[in-house]
């Protein structure tokens, strides 16, 4: 069984991964996530034909193209639909879905709300360049207030929403926060995430050097903190000595909401539940529990 | 009363008319299930109100229930009312409003509500006396209505059941049983005696105070198959089983939401999930997700739902990913009438959904056409890789009938589609190989197959391709599988054995109960007046400009808005598609169903003037 396991992890190589080359922009932050994805998917040995990444639309929507699993390319805002229908219907397989800020938070704000609601099985990478960008440069709900956008040119004007607050409102199951630059903590992130059975929220804050090069300083790296704990995700080793490290229970709610609340940024593990029932196995335990019938009685309860 | 005037006839229309809430529906169903139960053909049609419970003894309270009965079998719900029986007198008043009562109507008033301060009941006996109808007030004796206030006015009802079953002479045992079966087991022992003595007493009035009755014939003879008694959804939603779909996905929105609630108990026993989305987007998107993943899925819903699962619907044609969606139309634009009946949704579904965007779109006669429209639709589904539409309607969806209990086909995959099912609804099987944009089509899951969808165009690789050749092939390629189901239709029957003459009627979907009738009424009468009715709207079958060209005029009924300036949906589309002078005669928005006579009507007004 060993031998197979490990005869398996040899067959799967980043090249059988690779499709076309991505058309994103130079230094963009996606290049990290998705090169991330594809270590992570070698690393833990998933079958690329047991592997379904579901996306919308923006610079993010475009990963399931730049896989070579089976992917779903959906509509702007809508991933979380198509996904649901998948877990549902398909235990079996292994789900990703993909989906920028303003695709998760602002078009398809109500399915995410009701997808961490669900808690249906699924890793949900949320790609956050904190703008539109495919549209060319709009504020999106996670700009941050006073950035200056194509429309809001006078600087945008509202606070921006925090997913990890919103996630954790919301009762998610698995909270994790992580960054495109920092390509240890992400592949870490992304395993503690597909081994939590339900809703895994994984946000990614994510560079757009193209219209906001300034946003995320990844060149230093003392304005973050790595949450990690023996259960949760491990600092990025090449950055521990530099980064302040907290020990954080994931099991601590309270606690959880006190970083997410915080105005310093936090990488790691906020919060994990392996308790939250998830709605696709309910559903699908109906049938189990439901007395069988045979089709050809469909009729009797209308007969006269 | 022993001068009872009895009419004997072979079909007869009666109503009973309540406040919402107090149960009309539910004493017509019990009726009516007991004049199934003695071999008569029963067509029966709730009036239900879009809220809850409107206030009492105000107009939009009217709750009530059209029943039907004949000695053959019943395609619609028909013209006019022989008899009206209403709790008082404002449903009533409201009730009239909609003209479906015959010249010689008689109208049973409860007059329990006399003493309040009102001027109504004057003004509404006046309405009935200018109407030259009969009206025939009645009071529930003291006994009665002493029971009825023992149950907070709840079990009124029964006695009006007993009252009318009593005019139509439904036997009282069975009558009894039906009561029995539906309020046995649910309420206390002193309550269901309560209504089995109300049932009694509303009997006792009737029969020794109306001085009329109806007997309507029976031919045992023809009676002899098992039946079933059945409405539209639940019809849709057994069909549902019966095609092997696995998920059905929807949100609350009447009149589709019974589907959802009779496949929630039930369809976990056939191994398939009922799933309630968070909203109709995410509906949707869920059926494609599991269709995706190779499980037959279907979303429901109606006018609203429609509108905001359009993207979704052109994104299934593009990705090429197999769907099916009910509409059971109701009155729209906008949130309209949810609980009247409207064929207006014709043109967003063909044309709603932005870009050229292929589908295919049939519409439901009747309920037997409810039972066998989800093979139908999951083997053009899966052929095609397509949206695939069933219109039905509210009025479909809702009325029930007795029918002999039909063949089911326990469906596994598309290519086991029966060929009575093919043939019940006109259509050949397709051919083997259907083009596809994409060449791979594999299901998620198939080792070394992996591949990508999306709304993107692309090459037949499934690479995303904007170039404007590709482009204009992925066009073509859909289209054709629109043209392909085209030359698989058959040419549409004319009703009768009229094949060219004076005037075409033409309606489709659930017209065709009232386009048969008429025809039928026109041919007997010697008059070169023939019909047909149309199942797929999208492609149109072929031949039609053929057939249209042997009639002097071709008309149309459909229950959607036009006028002298604005011609109908389907008599747009089918001007376009034949270039002939087609015009909408019935294309009322009024929320009631297309009647026999309206069509009758027109005809004679338009060209036997």
């Amino acid at each position: 069984m060993v031998d197979l396991v490990q005869k398996t992890q040899s067959a799967l190589t980043i090249k059988d991964l690779n499709t076309e080359n991505p058309r994103w922009c130079v230094g963009c932050g996606d290049f990290g996530v998705l090169m991330g994805f594809k270590r992570f998917l070698v690393e833990e040995s998933i079958l690329p034909h047991e592997t379904v990444n579901v996306s919308g639309i923006g610079c993010s929507g475009r990963v399931p193209f730049y896989v070579n699993t089976y992917g779903v390319h959906a509509i702007h805002g809508r991933p979380i639909t198509v996904a649901m229908g998948i877990a549902l219907t398909r235990p079996d397989l292994k789900l990703f879905v993909h989906s920028g800020d303003g695709d998760a938070l602002s078009i398809g704000g109500n399915h995410l709300i009701h997808g961490i609601h669900k808690n249906f099985n699924c890793v949900f990478i949320l790609y956050d360049n904190q703008l539109y960008a495919l549209t060319k440069s709009q504020s999106s709900p996670t700009t941050r207030k006073g950035h200056p956008t194509n429309t809001q040119p006078q600087g945008t004007s509202l606070d921006p929403i925090a997913p990890i607050r919103f996630a954790l409102g919301l009762g998610a199951s698995f909270v994790a926060s992580t960054a495109d630059w920092l390509p240890d903590h992400f592949i870490n992130t992304l395993k503690v995430a597909y081994a939590h059975k339900g809703f895994s929220f994984v946000h990614v804050l994510q560079r757009c050097p193209h219209f906001d090069p300034d946003n995320f300083d990844n060149k230093s790296s003392a304005w973050f903190s790595f949450l990690t704990h023996e259960k949760g995700i491990p600092p990025d080793k090449r950055l521990a000595d530099k980064t302040e490290t907290i020990v954080h229970d994931p099991s601590d709610e309270a606690e959880a909401f006190r970083f997410a609340n915080s105005q310093h940024t936090h990488f790691g593990l906020f919060y994990r539940n392996p308790d939250k029932p998830c709605y696709d196995e309910m559903i699908r335990q109906r049938i189990v529990k439901a007395a069988k019938r045979q089709r050809s009685t469909i009729l009797d309860s209308y007969k006269i | 009363m022993d001068n009872k005037t009895i009419h004997h006839v072979r079909v007869g229309r009666f109503e009973l008319l309540m406040d919402a809430g107090f149960g009309a529906q539910k004493a017509g169903d019990i009726l009516i299930r007991a004049f199934a139960r003695i071999g008569k053909y029963v067509f029966i049609e709730p009036m239900i109100p879009a809220e809850i419970s409107p206030p009492a003894r105000s107009r939009p309270a009217l709750s009530g229930v059209i029943m039907r009965v004949a000695e053959f079998n019943l395609e619609n719900i028909g013209n006019n009312t022989d008899v009206i029986l209403a709790s008082h007198e404002v449903v009533l008043d409201r009730r009239i409003d909609d003209e479906e009562y015959n010249p010689n109507c008689r109208i049973l008033l409860d007059m329990c509500d006399k003493d309040l301060p009102s001027a109504t009941y004057d003004n509404v006996l006046q309405r009935i006396k200018d109407l030259r109808l009969h009206i025939y007030p009645f009071e529930v004796a003291p006994g009665p209505q002493a029971i009825i206030k023992s149950l907070a006015g709840k079990a009124k009802n029964m006695y009006y059941l007993g009252m009318l079953a009593c005019i139509y002479n439904a036997p009282e045992e069975f009558v009894i049983n039906e009561i029995k079966l539906t309020f046995g087991a649910k309420l206390r022992e002193d309550v269901f005696k309560k209504n089995i003595d109300l049932f009694g007493y509303g009997y006792q009035y009737a029969k020794e105070h109306i001085p009329f009755g109806y007997e309507v014939k029976s031919d045992p003879g023809k009676n002899s198959h098992e039946k079933i008694l059945i409405d539209g959804n639940s019809a849709l939603s057994m069909g549902v089983i019966d095609a092997g779909i696995k998920l059905v996905s929807g949100y609350p929105i009447t009149p589709a939401s019974s589907i959802l609630h009779t496949l929630a108990k039930v369809l976990p026993s056939f191994g398939g999930m009922v799933h309630q989305a968070e909203d109709e987007i995410s509906a949707i998107g869920t059926a494609i997700g599991a269709y995706y993943a190779g499980t037959p899925a279907m979303t429901c819903t109606s006018g609203p739902g429609l509108s905001l699962k359009q993207e979704f619907i052109g994104y299934a044609t593009a990705a090429e990913i197999p769907i099916i969606i009910v509409d059971v139309q109701r009155s729209g634009p906008s949130t309209g009438m949810p609980t009247k009946t409207e064929q207006s949704d014709l043109l967003s579904v063909m044309f709603g959904s932005h870009g050229d965007n292929a589908k295919i779109v049939f519409g439901v006669f009747d309920i037997i056409d409810c039972l066998y429209a989800p093979q139908l639709a999951r083997y053009l589904a899966e052929k095609l890789r397509l949206p695939v539409f069933i219109m039905s309607d509210f009025q479909t969806a809702n009325s029930y009938k007795v029918l002999d209990k039909p063949t089911l086909f326990e469906m596994n995959d598309s290519n086991g589609i029966s060929e009575f099912v093919l043939n019940h609804f006109g259509i050949e099987r397709l051919p083997e190989d259907i083009a596809m944009v994409r060449t791979e089509q594999a299901v998620v899951g198939t080792p070394g197959k992996m591949r990508r969808v999306t709304g993107l165009n692309t090459d037949e690789t499934g690479s995303v391709n904007y170039f404007a050749r590709a482009n204009q092939r992925s066009h073509t390629v859909r289209n054709e599988k629109i043209h392909c189901v085209q030359r698989a239709l058959k040419q549409p029957k004319l009703f009768g054995d009229q094949k060219d003459g004076e005037v075409l009627i033409v309606g489709w979907g659930s017209a065709k109960g009232a386009v048969e009738e008429a025809v039928s009424y026109f041919q007997h009468a010697g008059q070169a007046v023939s019909g047909m009715c149309l199942r797929f709207v999208n492609p149109l079958p072929p031949m039609l400009k053929e057939i249209f060209s042997r009639f002097k005029h071709v008309v149309t009924v459909e229950l959607a808005y036009g006028d002298q300036y604005k011609h109908a949906p389907l008599a747009m589309l089918l001007r376009s598609a034949t270039l002939i002078d087609v015009q909408a005669i019935v294309c009322g928005a009024t929320g009631r169903p297309i009647t026999p006579r309206s069509i009758e009507r027109r005809v004679k007004e338009l060209f036997y003037g």
